[in-house]
Parts: C-alpha cells; sequence; structure tokens
C-alpha cells in the first residue's frame, strides 16, 4: 500500500441530472482539504472526451495516484475511466466511482439539499475506500475457439452457420430429435409467402454437411462450468435406440413397424411409427425408437439387415465439451388456451390454435394441405381468428405483446382465401399490427383478398351442439355495438410462452430471467444479446417474442459478438480475485467447499486460490474463520471504511 | 346435516312451489332446515350499484342472523347465493369495511363476525346428500324425458369468489338432472343470460333473449325446461305468453324448478310439488312420465 | 416542532442484481427518502457479519440485499448471506436490539420499483424504531 496516496477527485453535473438537484460544487468543496486529496474539481460532463483529458492532465500535472469520479453508475462508465487510468500509465483498478445520479440525484428530486448531504457522505466514503485500493495484476488467458449453440432452430442454425464460416468450431445441441424448431412447421413465412420449410431446409443440411459443425441432438444440458472463453459443458445424449453412425434414413424400418402414436410435431393432429424420424426433411435423419410404444417385435431389425443400427439396449450417453463461448437460442412454446375457458379450445372440436393450422394446410401435413374440420372432416366456409389469444392479458399474467400473431392471422387469413375463395374469413384484433418492412403493404394486399377485420376483442365462444359451429360475441368497436359471429371453423392466434424448461436451464446457465419469464438480456436497448455472464449469449424468441426475420438479425448479432470475444484468442479475466493468507491459513477446506469455481486447491495443507478460475464474488473471505483470505478491490479494510464514514462528517 | 334456509323474497311471493317442492325432498333425503326469523331481503344486485355499503349491511345483517343460530346458510335463488356470498368473502377479507359495517349493524343490535359459509342447495344436494343417496330415493324414472336445463347467471360468476363450478362449462344441474334418468341434452347458446335482470329497464331486450333462449330449446326437441333461478323461471314461464305476445310464437315448453323435477322423481304427488301453479302448463310432462 | 427522527441506514448490494435495479429505480425516476447509504460489492456472499455489526455502531438499520435465490450471478453467494444474516439476527435478539433493524431483501436486477418501496419501507419502520440505542458509541 502506498503510504500517501494523492487523489484526484471529479465531480461531474452531467448537465442538469445531476446539477439540477446535487449541488456539486459544495461536494467538491466538502472533500477538497480531506487527507491525501491533491485536488477536487467540478465539471459538466466528465465522461466526454474533454472531460477525460483534463483527468489526464491532472495525473500529469499532481502526479496523481488515485482517481475518484462522482458520477452516474459505475455500470455504465466504469470501463470508461478505468481506460483513462490505463491511458496515463495508472492501474486501472486505482479507479473509484461514485453513484450520485441513479442512487441519489434522480431518486431525490424533491429534496436537493437532503440528496447534497447524500452526495458528500457518498464521496466520502469513496475517498476513504480510495486510499486503501492497490494495483491489481491484469492478466490474460487463452480462450478456445470454439462454440456451444444451445437450441436448434432457426436462430441457431443462422448463428452456426455464419460462426462455422469465420472458422470456429460450433457444437450445436437441441433437445428433440431434429433441429429446425417451429420454423420447420409452419407452411409458409410473412411476407414474402415463401415455404417455410423450403428456405430452411437447405440450411439445416448445410449445417449437417459443414465439416466445423457437430449437431448433438436429442439431448440435454447437464451441467455448465468454467468461465468465459474455457466453459466445460456435460450434455447427456438420450437413447434413441439407434446407433447414429450406422443408420442410413432409409426409412425401411419405418415401413415395415406395426405401431402408430401420435406425433407431437404434427400437433397430434398425425401419427408416427414406434420407430421414426418426427418429419421428412428432419436433420440429422436418423430414426428413433419411441420405447414407450414399440413392442419389441424385431420387424424394424430385420428391415434394417446387415446395417445393424437398431439398438434396443442403448444407454443416455454424457459427453463433455469445452467451449469458449455459449449461444442460448432456445426458442419458444406456443402458448397453450386451456386456462380461456370462454373460448372453449379443448372443449369445442372446431377450435384450433394457428400452429394447428399451420400443419393442416401444409400440403405436407396430415391432411396433405386440404383444409378441413377434424371433427367431422368437412370444408370450412366461414372461418374466424380470434387474436391476442395468450398474449396482452393481464388475467393469465402474460401481458407482453408476442408480436408476430397478428402477421401470422393475416397470412393464414390470405391462404385460405387461395384455397377457397368463397369462403368469409373474419379476423378479430383489437388493432393489427404490422410493424415490419412490407408488412403493412401485405396486410392491404390480404384485405383486397376479402378478409373481413373486425376490430374488438372477443369476449366469448359458445357452440352450436348439433353443427359444432362457433358463435363468436365480440363489441364491433367501429360500429360501437356487439355483434355475434357464427363460423364454421375458429382459430386461435395463441402467442409465445417461454418454454417449459427454460427455468431450469436459466439456472443451469446462470441467466435471470426477466418479469415476464423470457432470458434476462444485459441491457434491453444496447445490449440485446449480451447476458450478464460474460461469454454467454442469446438470440431469437427465447429472450422475447419476435419472428423469424428479427431472429436471424439476433443471431447473427451473437455470433458476431463471439468471434470478438474469440477471435484474438486470448482475453483477460477477473482481476479482483481471492488471495489466501499462508501464514493465517489453517487448511480447514471450508473455502474450497462453498467455492462455486471449484477454484480453491489445498497444497501442503493450506488453500491457494487457482486465479483463472476465481469469479472473484468473495463467498470466501467471508467464510473464512481465520479472515485469511482477502478479496482483492473488496478487502475487509476497504468495505469497513465505508462503513466508517457512512454517515459521520 | 342440517341448515338454514334462505328464500328471498321471489320465491315466497311468487314461485310458493319452488319452496314447497325443496321443503319436500330435502325431508325425504333427511337434510334438516330451519327458517331465520326476521331474515330479509338479501339485498338485491341492482342495490350494489346503487350504493355498496348499504347492500353489504342488509346482507351482513342476514348473515348475523344465521351466525347467531350457529348454523350455514342455504340458498334456493341464485341472486341470493350470489349476493350472500360475496359479502361474506368480502368481509371476510377487509377488516376496514367490516368494522364499518359493524357500525350499521349495532344501531340495530346485531354484528357480523364471519363465523358462517353459504352454500347453493345444488352444492347441498350433490357434495352432502351425494347423488348415490339421491338415487337411493328415486322411485320413478323420469328416461322418456328431455330435459333443457339452465343455470342461469348468479350462481356461476364471479368464478372466483364463488367457486361453485366451470363457469363456461358447468356440469352440476346436468349430472343432478341425469340422477332421474332424464337426458339433459345439449342446446344452443346454453349460457347465455336469460335476460331476467333487464325486466323494467329494457323490456324489449329482456324478451328478445327470453325468445331467443326459448328458440334455441325448442330447436333441441326438449319436452321441458328445468331451471334454479327465480328470476330465470319467471323469464322462461310466464315470459312464454310475453314473447307470444311480442313475437306471435308459442312454445308450451313447461318449466320445472330443479326440486320439482326430483320430486316427481322421488314420487312425490304433484299437487304436494305445486305444479298447478305454473303459468305453462306442466300436463304434457306429467302424461309423458307415467 | 421537535425536529423528525430522521434514521440512518446503510445498505449492500450485488453489482449484478440489486445495485442494478437501484441504477433501475434512479432511470425510472422513483423517488424514495434520501436516508441510505449504499455500499457496492460484487456479491451479497461478501457480506462478512462484521460488516453488519460495525454498520449497526453507525446507523440504525442495516439492509443486506442480492439476486433471488437460484439467480446469483455466482451460484451461491446469496444462500451463504441468507444464512449469515439469519445469524447475526439471532444474536442482536440476544443483546436485545431489535431484530427488524437487519433486514434481507432479494431484488433483481429488473426490480427497480421493489428497491424504492423496500427503502421506504425500511425507513418508514425505522422511524417508528427509533433510534439505535447501540449507534454512536
Amino acid at each position: 500500500m502506498i503510504d500517501k496516496p494523492r487523489i484526484g477527485v471529479y465531480v461531474c453535473h452531467c448537465g442538469k441530472n445531476i446539477a439540477g438537484v446535487v449541488n456539486v460544487e459544495d461536494v467538491a468543496e466538502h472533500v477538497r482539504n480531506m487527507a491525501g486529496v491533491i485536488v477536487a474539481k467540478d465539471y459538466r460532463y466528465v465522461c466526454s472526451d474533454p472531460g477525460q483529458d483534463m483527468i489526464k492532465k491532472d495525473i500529469r500535472d499532481y502526479q496523481l495516484d488515485r482517481i475518484v469520479v462522482v458520477a452516474c453508475s459505475p455500470r455504465l462508465h466504469e470501463p470508461t475511466f478505468r481506460r483513462v487510468l490505463e491511458e496515463s500509465g495508472l492501474n486501472p483498478y486505482l479507479l473509484e466511482m461514485v453513484n450520485i445520479r441513479e442512487q441519489c440525484s434522480w431518486v431525490h428530486m424533491d429534496e436537493p439539499d437532503k440528496a447534497t448531504e447524500k452526495a458528500k457522505d457518498l464521496v466520502r466514503m469513496a475517498i476513504l475506500r480510495s486510499q486503501l485500493l492497490e494495483p491489481l495484476e491484469i492478466k490474460e488467458v487463452k480462450v478456445l475457439k470454439s462454440v456451444l449453440i444451445v437450441g436448434g432452430g432457426v436462430s441457431g442454425i443462422s448463428a452456426a452457420l455464419d460462426l462455422a464460416e469465420m472458422g470456429f468450431k460450433v457444437y450445436l445441441v437441441e433437445k428433440n430429435e431434429s433441429i429446425g424448431g417451429h420454423m420447420a412447421q409452419l407452411d409458409k413465412t410473412f411476407p414474402s409467402m415463401d415455404c417455410s420449410i423450403c428456405i430452411l431446409g437447405p440450411k439445416m443440411v448445410e449445417v449437417a454437411r459443414h465439416p466445423k459443425i457437430k449437431i448433438i441432438s436429442h439431448a440435454d444440458i447437464v451441467r455448465v462450468e468454467g468461465y468465459v472463453g474455457n466453459f466445460k459443458v456435460k450434455i447427456r445424449e438420450n437413447p434413441r435406440y439407434v446407433i447414429s453412425d450406422r443408420c442410413t434414413g432409409c426409412g425401411e424400418c419405418q415401413e415395415v413397424c406395426p405401431i402408430e402414436y401420435p406425433n407431437e410435431w404434427d400437433i397430434n393432429l398425425g401419427v408416427r411409427k414406434a420407430i421414426s424420424v418426427p418429419f421428412p426433411q428432419a436433420v440429422p435423419s436418423v430414426y428413433r425408437i419411441n420405447i414407450d410404444y414399440c413392442l419389441q417385435c424385431y420387424k424394424c431389425v430385420e428391415a434394417c439387415g446387415a446395417r445393424e443400427a437398431i439398438d434396443f439396449g442403448q444407454k443416455p450417453k454424457e459427453t463433455e465439451l469445452n467451449v469458449g463461448a455459449i449461444i442460448v437460442a432456445i426458442g419458444f412454446e406456443p402458448y397453450e388456451p386451456y386456462q380461456l375457458k370462454e373460448y372453449g379450445y379443448g372443449t369445442y372440436q372446431n377450435v384450433i390454435t394457428n400452429i394447428e393450422f399451420e400443419r393442416l394446410i401444409n400440403a405436407a401435413g396430415p391432411t396433405e394441405g386440404k383444409l378441413i374440420r377434424v371433427s367431422d372432416m368437412k370444408v370450412p366456409h366461414r372461418i374466424g381468428f380470434i387474436q391476442c389469444v395468450g398474449s396482452r392479458d393481464e388475467r393469465i399474467g402474460h401481458i407482453y405483446c408476442s408480436r408476430f400473431c397478428c402477421m401470422s392471422a393475416i397470412k393464414q387469413a390470405r391462404q385460405i382465401k387461395e384455397k377457397l375463395p368463397e369462403a368469409e374469413v373474419y379476423i378479430f384484433h383489437t388493432e393489427p399490427r404490422t410493424f415490419g418492412k412490407g408488412f403493412e403493404a401485405f396486410f392491404r394486399k390480404t384485405r383486397e383478398y376479402g378478409v373481413s377485420v373486425v376490430r374488438g376483442r372477443a369476449s366469448k365462444v359458445l357452440e352450436d351442439p348439433e353443427t359444432g359451429n362457433l358463435t363468436v360475441f365480440v363489441e364491433d368497436l367501429s360500429l360501437g355495438k356487439p355483434v355475434e359471429v357464427e363460423v364454421d371453423l375458429l382459430i386461435l392466434s395463441v402467442g409465445m410462452s417461454p418454454p417449459k424448461d427454460l427455468e431450469s436451464l436459466s439456472r443451469t446457465l446462470r441467466i435471470p430471467r426477466d418479469p415476464d419469464g423470457f432470458l434476462l438480456e444485459a441491457h434491453p436497448k444496447l445490449r440485446p444479446v449480451d447476458t450478464h455472464t460474460a461469454g454467454i449469449f442469446l438470440a431469437g424468441a427465447c429472450q422475447s417474442p419476435k419472428d423469424i426475420t428479427d431472429s436471424i438479425s439476433q443471431a447473427k448479432a451473437a455470433a458476431a459478438s463471439v468471434a470478438a470475444l474469440l477471435s484474438r484468442g486470448k482475453i483477460r479475466v477477473e482481476s479482483m480475485i481471492a488471495h489466501v493468507n499462508q501464514d493465517l491459513c489453517i487448511g480447514c477446506g471450508l473455502c474450497q467447499e462453498i467455492c462455486p469455481y471449484q477454484a480453491m486447491t489445498i497444497q501442503n495443507k493450506k488453500s491457494k486460490t487457482i486465479p483463472a478460475l476465481c469469479g472473484g464474488c468473495g463467498t470466501c473471505a467471508s467464510t473464512c474463520p481465520e479472515h485469511a483470505i482477502t478479496m482483492k478491490h473488496y478487502t475487509n479494510k476497504q468495505i469497513l471504511a465505508e462503513v466508517v464514514t457512512a454517515f459521520q462528517r | 346435516m342440517n341448515y338454514a334456509l334462505f328464500f328471498g323474497c321471489v320465491i315466497p311471493t311468487r314461485e310458493p312451489s319452488y319452496e314447497a317442492s325443496l321443503r319436500a325432498v330435502f325431508k325425504e333425503l333427511g337434510v334438516d332446515l330451519i327458517d331465520l326469523d326476521k331474515a330479509t331481503c338479501c339485498a338485491p344486485i341492482p342495490i350494489e350499484s346503487l350504493d355498496f355499503k348499504t347492500s353489504l349491511a342488509i346482507a351482513a345483517y342476514n348473515l348475523s342472523l344465521a351466525e347467531e343460530a350457529n348454523i350455514n346458510i342455504m340458498t334456493i335463488c341464485n341472486g341470493c347465493f350470489q349476493v350472500l356470498s360475496k359479502a361474506n368473502k368480502t368481509l371476510k377479507e377487509n377488516e376496514t369495511l367490516r368494522t364499518d359495517i359493524n357500525k350499521i349493524l349495532a344501531e340495530v343490535g346485531r354484528e357480523y363476525k364471519g363465523t358462517v359459509d353459504v352454500v347453493d342447495y345444488l352444492q347441498v344436494l350433490h357434495n352432502d346428500v351425494t347423488p348415490e343417496r339421491i338415487k337411493e330415493n328415486i322411485s320413478k324414472s323420469l328416461n322418456k324425458l328431455r330435459v333443457a336445463a339452465f343455470y342461469g347467471c348468479h350462481v356461476l360468476r364471479p368464478s372466483s369468489v364463488l367457486n361453485f363450478d366451470n363457469p363456461e362449462h358447468p356440469h352440476i344441474l346436468d349430472d343432478l338432472i341425469e340422477l332421474t334418468e332424464a337426458k339433459s341434452v345439449q342446446y344452443m347458446h346454453k349460457t347465455k343470460c336469460c335476460g331476467g335482470l333487464l325486466r323494467g329497464i329494457s323490456d324489449d331486450l329482456a324478451s328478445k333473449l327470453a325468445r331467443n333462449k326459448l328458440f334455441n330449446i325448442s330447436n333441441s326437441k326438449a319436452d321441458c325446461i328445468v331451471t334454479v333461478c327465480p328470476f330465470c323461471f319467471l323469464q322462461l314461464d310466464v315470459g312464454q305468453l310475453d314473447v307470444r305476445r311480442r313475437f306471435n310464437e308459442t312454445y308450451n315448453l313447461p318449466v320445472f324448478h330443479y326440486p320439482e323435477l326430483l320430486g316427481l322423481a322421488m314420487g312425490i304427488d304433484p299437487e304436494k310439488l305445486g305444479l298447478k301453479t305454473h303459468r305453462i302448463s306442466t300436463e304434457s310432462v306429467l302424461k309423458k312420465i307415467e | 416542532m421537535a425536529e423528525e427522527f430522521e434514521p440512518k441506514l446503510i445498505a449492500f448490494t450485488c453489482n449484478w442484481c440489486s445495485y442494478a435495479g437501484a441504477d433501475l429505480a434512479g432511470v425510472s425516476r422513483m423517488q424514495y427518502p434520501p436516508n441510505v447509504r449504499v455500499i457496492r460489492l460484487m456479491c451479497s456472499g461478501r457480506v462478512d457479519p462484521i460488516f453488519i455489526l460495525e454498520a449497526l455502531k453507525r446507523a440504525d438499520g442495516v439492509l443486506v440485499t442480492g439476486c433471488h435465490i437460484g439467480d446469483c450471478h455466482y451460484v451461491s453467494g446469496n444462500l451463504h448471506a441468507e444464512v449469515r444474516v439469519k445469524l447475526v439476527k439471532k444474536a442482536l435478539e440476544m443483546v436485545g436490539l431489535e431484530p427488524e433493524r437487519l433486514k434481507l431483501e432479494w431484488i433483481s436486477a429488473s426490480e427497480g420499483e421493489k428497491f424504492a418501496r423496500v427503502i421506504k419501507e425500511m425507513v418508514d419502520q425505522l422511524k417508528k424504531l427509533g433510534k439505535n440505542p447501540l449507534r454512536d458509541g
């Protein structure tokens, strides 16, 4: 520790943001004569270039070795000012920032005097702490040039291809048998009206063929350990009872299999065999036996013949992957509207969801693209769409907008009109949200096809027990009165929900969830694909509901972020780590027990930190019974210095 | 098993057969019903919008009578069920309101303590007496009968307070009807409101809603209607005369209160059930089930 | 008119959740009483019982905040914080100090409103409890 620190204090006005409430000149004046303070100034915008230059000049002119910046939250500008110190030849950890904006001027706007007093206390705390700050070692570690992508939907596929093309090794882990996600289930995409699987299929094949990409499907993430640049991930591949390397995807086993069961991929509208792939374009095209339905009649084994790809004794296989970064792209689940009893889903046979509709209208679907009512196989003549099912609804706690469903309904309405030009089609919206490129034009064109848009939120649906037709009760906001519309088929445009296993996955990955249950990004405006955990990124609907275009944009952003992180081959690691005083340590091993990073080892009956693994939480320091552990940058002395002066003027 | 019978004001004055049939049936089934001396009108639904505290005080007054007798309340009118249940729940949960209401009740020497529950007679039949016991008491099968069940609104909603049955797809009344081996038919817009409470405010709309209901029930080829609410009964029984006048449509659909139907299946004399007091003759049904 | 008692509150926050939540309260311009002095730590698990005890010699109340259980940025730091605060509370009871003077709250980065509310509520409660007898000597 330096005996006589030379401290520079800079109190920022931040325009009127701080100076409008806190008397910044007074604050500077209050600390000007404190021990060790060489210079104390106030300045309009300390983070600006001239502000930064001023600090650099003062460091030179006054030989300052501690800088205290009194301004906004360190979470915003700590890196900025640490760089200023580095560029002036000082260790970046000799900086202390005081938050008198987010935690003072902005929250005590009606009490300027008290806010100023609080600011003075906070600056004093920082100055006493800064006297005890020490320079910390800046270390770099090598990073692995490989990435784990969790989730093989359109986002995962897009990020995988971009990263593989850049030369990184990519592991694409998917919990289902095939990659493709929900996009593979759709018939057409808006607004281009492309056949969904036709544009996705080639990408799926590219992923399978790419030498840099390894697909691990039908697998779950068990554990994630390590830190940025060096993650250790344990994966469990669930048994397919088919040996992947030997299966050629010929399908002869499927042909002879006598058992059929409802195909979840077809929303249980269609069936699949006990040994099958979920859909013809599945990637990898490795067949799977559903052991719950299989009779073990061995007909498939016979058909497989010399390839001998079937193995009833297959067990789950655990593998460990070492990667430098992780992208989470686990997507969404469609909301299941059983809860909304007034719409009768699950009770009335002719009420279906938009996803079920996609399978019905799809030429490769269970009805080969014929739009019929599954209840009686009749062709419907009047079709209705109810919007905002499971979205923008306080009753079920989903107040968010799912973003894709207005366009999806408009697209589906157009498809109906193309197949059944005489059909009456109604969309019951509160308002249509057609915000994207080409969306508004698509909407107008669809209306020209004769689709009726009724503005109003449907309140109730009742069934005619004889015909199975539905009557939709809605207040038509344009007419200003309630109307009843009878339809043969009712489609509920359900929104996106976070996937059910997101809760456990978020804990495994240490990513918190936002209030709606989706994964939390680092900053909603500036860092939508970063998380608070260095090295872990987000892409697609798992971060918040969005359509294919936006999912791909995010996937590309995440891929670019990963590339930026890993391209240099090395990155800086945490400097604020634990240090064990070998003289005081009694080798009890408590620190090793409680460390979540396995960063403590016992050597020669004493504990030592493994610097690259230490996360810097400090739990060991407060656990050690001998107070033998010093947490760099958060030592007991430094923290107690703040406590002691918090209210002592 | 005993309850305080709360029959409100419409039933004793305009539908004595509902009360008579209910007492007869419950006596046979071994449920003791006591009367609450000095009970008043429950505090009908419109009063809540005119003065919330007054409606709560009236309901609390009636609840306090049952509390004094240390007995739960059983209602036979949807309206009474909803009003008393809502008031009971509100006062049990809201300390401030409870204190305010008790100040009013103190003026007549009473106090609401929140010690009793309110149930509807359908719940008592289903949960306490149980379908098995009821079946044991049924001597006459009504298997030739097609019945259109109608729940009304105030026994189902607000579902979060009343917890009576699935508010959109209720089944308790259908189940109870089918204990007699009659068929409870599905008909168009079964759970839509009968329009009863619109009488006096918008007779045109009230008549239209009654007519729609009768029309839909008639299309389902039902022999009769079963109601559990005195207002629904009026709309659909006496209401048929109004509908004939306004729309020139005759339905001749007899309407029964549920205890009347059950009473017939239990072999109770139709005279004792008071069927002659109905406006639409019940002869067609009585002939059918002979 | 006697001057109203203004309690002094020291709050330990964690960088990833509660400190960020406090920042969000500021960004959202939620107002709360200026009685609190926030000390930023990396994790609530860093809170050593001696910090709490020293704080109670200078303030009327101590608030320890961190991430919700299961969401700790360092996996399990908050679990240790929970245990420690419970133990310190027991110790406080034994010396006759009101245990309400020490509070533990989990506040996530998206709970700006909660942070402001917790401060308001604790200041109100400390006003009722009065000056800490162990304070200032």
